[in-house]
């Protein structure tokens, strides 16, 4: 085996779980994850040589980020699916402060739901952001880099999509508001 | 209602914060109940979230097939480099034309790998490389660590389907290290490790299905060499070279031999 692969093959493949599990949640099908997966390690071994300094995980599932957006464009250019359109609010904390949960509309209030159905409900920029925080164990720094926005947006992300699952989930377990008045 | 600090209070349970900031937010917990919930929410959310959602890992044939697609990456980088040198060649001499040539049929020998390499694949080799690349890239390398083959075999009798030899060969530089459990051709196969001066060597064992060993082949990178000894079947695998892949092969059968004439 050449140098380079060996290289690939100790420093990258360790995150080939994390990856798949990150193309699972973003992609539509196990199918659609699988061809990401691929297409993202083949692009990572190409582009493998401009990889610098350690962060090797957020490098490799901003690529998975990338096919994925690779694919839903080429999906709609076909015509097969939308793209789901991004909106953030421009003054996300009074929003979580004082205005409804923008998630209601799309998280279903179905009492049965488990978290999992939940977390697969929210708006592809809370879910990926709170995934990547809380099963990839990435710091802020890396999710605005995986998902390429600000800072601050990660945070608003985090705390729109935490509080959302929290309504939905918590009381559901608990049967009663969580939140002290 | 949350609080105005909730984003704070949010980034301290990431802990995104320093010391100083951190220290700051729990003064703040300290006065504010909403906080406070807020941080016992976030902790149940995580909690929940860590054991409910599903933590997959990447299906056997999606890896094999990601691994032959970087396989014939390689081979494309492989032979972009020699089609760059042909060019180079050319404004060469004589002899470097002579070179070129055998640059051809370093290409068409390559071609050729690619063109028979899916015939000659068999699922065992896939099975032990698989093996092999795992137990160096995860913490499983080593389920019993001793330099003592008499510490080794017995363990491998409680934990295998079989009973290999075992032996340390520190002196020729094969250093044993220790044992592993491998699931391998739906057996319980017997793994003895040793390192050679930088490189590990697994050499697998398991109750031979077939009646003679595979051929001897390499494999993304990695020689495997196989042997058989009475119903026992070895491979031992590594990225050493050939010779010194061989040289550990010629050991063990030695002993091998030793111990069916006692």
């Amino acid at each position: 085996m050449d140098d380079r692969r060996r290289r690939f093959e100790l420093q990258v493949l360790p995150h080939l779980d994390a990856a798949y599990r990150f193309a699972r949640w973003l992609a539509r099908s196990p199918e659609d994850a699988d061809d990401v997966v691929q297409e993202a390690m083949l692009r990572a071994y190409r582009g493998f040589d401009a990889l610098r300094g350690s962060d090797v995980k957020a490098w490799l599932l901003t690529i998975v980020k990338n096919c994925h957006l690779t694919a839903l464009t080429q999906q709609q250019r076909r015509g097969t699916v939308p793209l789901p359109d991004e909106h953030d609010a421009q003054d996300e904390q009074a929003l979580i402060a004082t205005g409804p949960d923008p998630e209601s509309a799309t998280v279903s209030q179905d009492q049965e739901r488990t978290l999992e159905r939940l977390v697969s409900a929210l708006p592809d920029p809370y879910r990926e952001a709170l995934i990547l925080r809380e099963i990839e164990d990435l710091d802020y720094r890396e999710i605005a880099a995986v998902t390429n926005v600000p800072l601050g947006t990660v945070m608003s992300r985090l705390a729109r999509a935490r509080a959302a699952l929290k309504k939905q989930w918590l009381q559901q377990v608990e049967g009663e508001p969580h939140a002290v008045p | 209602m949350l609080c105005p600090e909730s984003l704070r209070v949010q980034a301290y349970f990431d802990d995104q914060m320093d010391a100083v900031t951190a220290a700051d937010i729990e003064g703040h917990m300290g006065n504010c109940a909403r906080c406070r919930a807020l941080l016992q929410d976030l902790q149940q959310l995580r909690t929940a979230m860590r054991q409910e959602l599903p933590y997959a890992q990447t299906p056997p044939a999606l890896r094999a097939r990601i691994m032959r697609a970087l396989d014939q990456e390689s081979v494309t980088e492989t032979r972009q480099a020699q089609r760059q040198g042909r060019t180079n060649w050319r404004t060469g001499s004589f002899w470097a034309g002579a070179g070129s040539g055998l640059g051809v049929a370093a290409l068409a020998a390559t071609l050729a790998v690619l063109f028979f390499a899916p015939l000659l694949r068999t699922p065992v080799v896939d099975e032990l490389v698989g093996a092999h690349v795992n137990s160096l890239l995860s913490t499983h390398l080593i389920d019993v660590v001793s330099t003592d083959r008499h510490t080794v075999k017995p363990w491998f009798a409680g934990h295998t389907d079989v009973s290999p030899v075992v032996a340390d060969f520190d002196p020729q530089g094969y250093k044993l290290v220790g044992g592993r459990v491998d699931y391998l051709q739906h057996q319980r196969a017997a793994v003895v490790v040793y390192q050679h001066g930088q490189h590990v060597i697994n050499v697998f064992s398991w109750a031979a299905t077939e009646r003679s060993a595979p051929n001897n082949v390499t494999r993304n990178g990695y020689h495997l060499a196989f042997w058989k000894v009475g119903d026992l079947e070895y491979c031992a695998v590594s990225d050493t070279g050939w010779d010194e892949l061989l040289g550990l092969v010629r050991l063990l059968q030695g002993v091998s031999a030793r111990e069916a004439s006692e």
